[in-house]
Parts: structure tokens; sequence; C-alpha cells
């Protein structure tokens, strides 16, 4: 099979990564073992694009705002509905990102790292390698936290546990929106 | 310098290869051979696209290796576009035609004759028009082989990866979810190929 089939056959990977990270992210605090650096924390910074494709076409819906919306996106999520795009807040030590996250390329939009600190005058070189470094210890971070979620897709603990409680978590969210 | 000093997205890619002994002898000629040119007022381009200064938009000179902040390599695509308002170009041709017509006494023109004032039109109108100058911010650490590219549409980083091949004689590979975890899983020794045997989950079947 060629690479390019293989991208578009594992599409489904992204969105899936995405629908995992904002169950644990509910549910286990969304705290991720970094190795040496610690633990990184990830929330869902209240917006969701979420799709579903049927035979009128691609649907599409927007959840954003309050924690009410979110309800709205679990509701959505129990229709069939991947989500294909997400806002997420990471915090590593005393630093936090924001940016949205999209399941087709992993890309990084709306991106803004922690304030760097230092004088543009005095040193811009300085303040081009402490930029680097806060751009890249966040694509460390998301990529850290995905190559946790394939090797946990690819091993039995995904049938045995994760899938069972993914699934248990999503029917809540059905329930939550009715009541 | 849209990336560096402010809020911004962008598209990550790997630089496939290593790179040659002399690279860094060579670099300042390969950069300045596809930098930015500006569009002449006189030409009739619509668009111009190629290497400033990061932190510079106005200097594409590349004489030296300012653009090296080792292990960064690190330049701005900029891209200039100039465009005929459609409203504009068929305001003034449809005056053209008047004129013509009037001139050589016609009642209608063929479809031949006012595709060619179009074109006539709308080269006249290019001239006037004033380009609009984008730039898009590229850092590639040329130690770890990631470029960080400050745009998230398709054509423009299809384009940019175009310029770059270009440029350095690299190809680069973009990242998606395969991709990328077949790179994880190669990391630690396992085979990229357990990855062709998933599924996507249907939740839809268990609920």
């Amino acid at each position: 099979m060629q690479l390019s089939e293989k991208v578009k056959e594992t599409q489904f990977l992204g969105r899936e990564f995405l629908l995992w990270l904002w169950f644990r992210a509910e549910t286990e605090r969304g705290h991720f073992d970094m190795g040496k650096k610690g633990t990184a924390e990830i929330w869902f910074d209240d917006k969701l694009t979420l799709q579903s494709e049927n035979e009128r076409g691609i649907e599409t819906i927007i959840c954003a705002g309050e924690a009410t919306n979110m309800r709205e996106a679990r509701f959505a999520l129990a229709g069939n509905k991947e989500v294909v795009q997400a806002a997420v807040k990471l915090l590593i030590g005393d630093n936090q990102w924001s940016f949205v996250l999209d399941s087709t390329w992993l890309n990084f939009s709306s991106f803004k790292t922690p304030k760097v600190m230092m004088d543009r005058q005095d040193d811009p070189d300085g303040i081009f390698y402490e930029k680097m470094f806060l751009i890249e210890e966040a694509i460390s971070a998301i990529d850290v936290i995905y190559s946790s979620f394939i090797k946990l897709r690819l091993s039995p603990e995904w049938t045995d546990q994760e899938r069972p409680a993914l699934v248990k978590w999503i029917s809540e969210g059905k329930d939550s929106a009715a009541d | 310098m849209g990336l560096i000093s402010r809020s911004g997205s962008f598209t990550r890619y790997l630089a496939d290869g290593t790179l040659p002994e002399e690279f860094m002898e060579i670099l300042s000629e390969k950069v300045a051979r596809y930098s930015f040119r500006i569009l002449d007022e006189k030409s009739i381009d619509e668009r111009s696209v190629g290497w400033v200064n990061i932190m510079d938009i106005f200097d594409n000179r590349f004489a030296g290796l300012e653009f090296l902040k080792e292990p960064y390599i690190t330049m701005a695509l900029r891209v200039d576009e100039r465009k005929v308002p459609a409203t504009a170009l068929k305001q003034y041709c449809l005056e053209a035609e008047e004129n013509i017509k009037k001139e050589e006494n016609l009642e209608y023109l063929p479809k031949s004759r006012r595709s060619d004032i179009k074109d006539g039109v709308r080269l006249r109108l290019m001239k006037r028009a004033i380009p609009v100058s984008k730039t898009y911010d590229m850092i590639w650490n040329y130690s770890t082989s990631l470029v960080v590219f400050g745009c998230t549409a398709n054509r423009l980083c299809d384009e940019f990866m175009e310029i770059f091949l270009q440029t350095f004689d690299i190809q680069l590979q973009a990242f998606y979810p395969y991709t990328l975890a077949g790179r994880f899983l190669e990391k630690e020794g396992t085979p990229a190929e357990l990855l062709d045997g998933l599924n996507p989950m249907n939740f839809s079947q268990e609920k």
C-alpha cells in the first residue's frame, strides 16, 4: 500500500487521539507523564469542533463557551460525531500554553506560548531562543502524549480497559445532557 | 516575525535526509537564489514569493549568515499578491467596449474581441494595483530535522514544501497522525506496520 493510502486510511487516529485526550482530561484531570520533565497537564478550553459524515454530506457542529455547551459536545459525541478540532491548554511547571489542535495534521493553530520576559533591545537573539524553546517544548509534550496514546491503542489494555471506559464515558455524556 | 513575536498557527515537517558537509558554506548562495523579488510596477505578474529575513521583511539580501541561529535556520516566506477587483475590471471593460463600438461604429463585439479587451484592461489595471504583503515564518532546527512553518493553509503549505525543496534540495515530510505514530514506533524498535492492522473504533455498535 502507498504511503498516501495509509495516511488516508488511518486519518481516524487523529480524531481518536483528540477524543481520548478529552476523555483523559475529564476523567483523570489530564495529567500525563513527561519522563524527566515531570508532568504535563492538559485541559480542554471550552471550544470543540465535531463532525460526522452521512448520506447528506459532512455535518459540523462547533461547541464553544460555557460548560453547558461542552455538555452539548458530549451529547454530539454520543450521536456518532467525532472531534476534529479542540482548543486545549497545556501546563508544564509554571508555563502555560494554549492552542487549537486539529485531527488531520495535528497542526497547532492560535498558538500562544507563555510570555517571554526579556528585553528585545538588550538581547534579540535571547528572545528568539526563549520563544523557540517554548514552541518546541509544547510540540514535544503533545508528541509524548500522542506516543502514549499510540502505544496504548496497540496494546491489549486498549481492548480490555481503555475502550470500555471510553464507551461508558461517551454514554454518560448522553445521559447527563438529557438531565 | 509572526510566530516568534506573537501567537500564530503552524504546520510542522521533517526535513528528510542528511545535510551535505559543505552545506553551511553554500547556504547563503542557496537562499539568495530564492530570495524575495519585489513586484515591478511595470510588470504584469500578480504574485511574487521568496525568502526574506525573519526579523525584517524588507531585507532579502542574505549577504551574510544572519539567518543562522545555531542550531536553527530562520527565515520568512514573503508572499506579495496584487489583484484587480472584479467589479473594477467589469466596469473598465464595459467602458472600453463602448468606446471601441463607437469608434468602429459597431453594434456588437464578438466574444473573442471582448476577451482581448478584457486581457488588455486587466494588464493596464494590474500595473496600478497595490500588492498586499504577507510573511510566514520558517524555523528549521537542523539538529532535530524539525521544520516549523507559520501557516496551516494547505495550498500555501504545498507551495512552501516546493520552495524548500528548490532552495535546499531537501524534501520535507508532512506530519500526519500515521507518519508521526510510525516514527514513535520505529524509535522504540517496533515495526510501524503494526499500525496497518488498526481499524477505527465504532462506538455506535456498543452503545
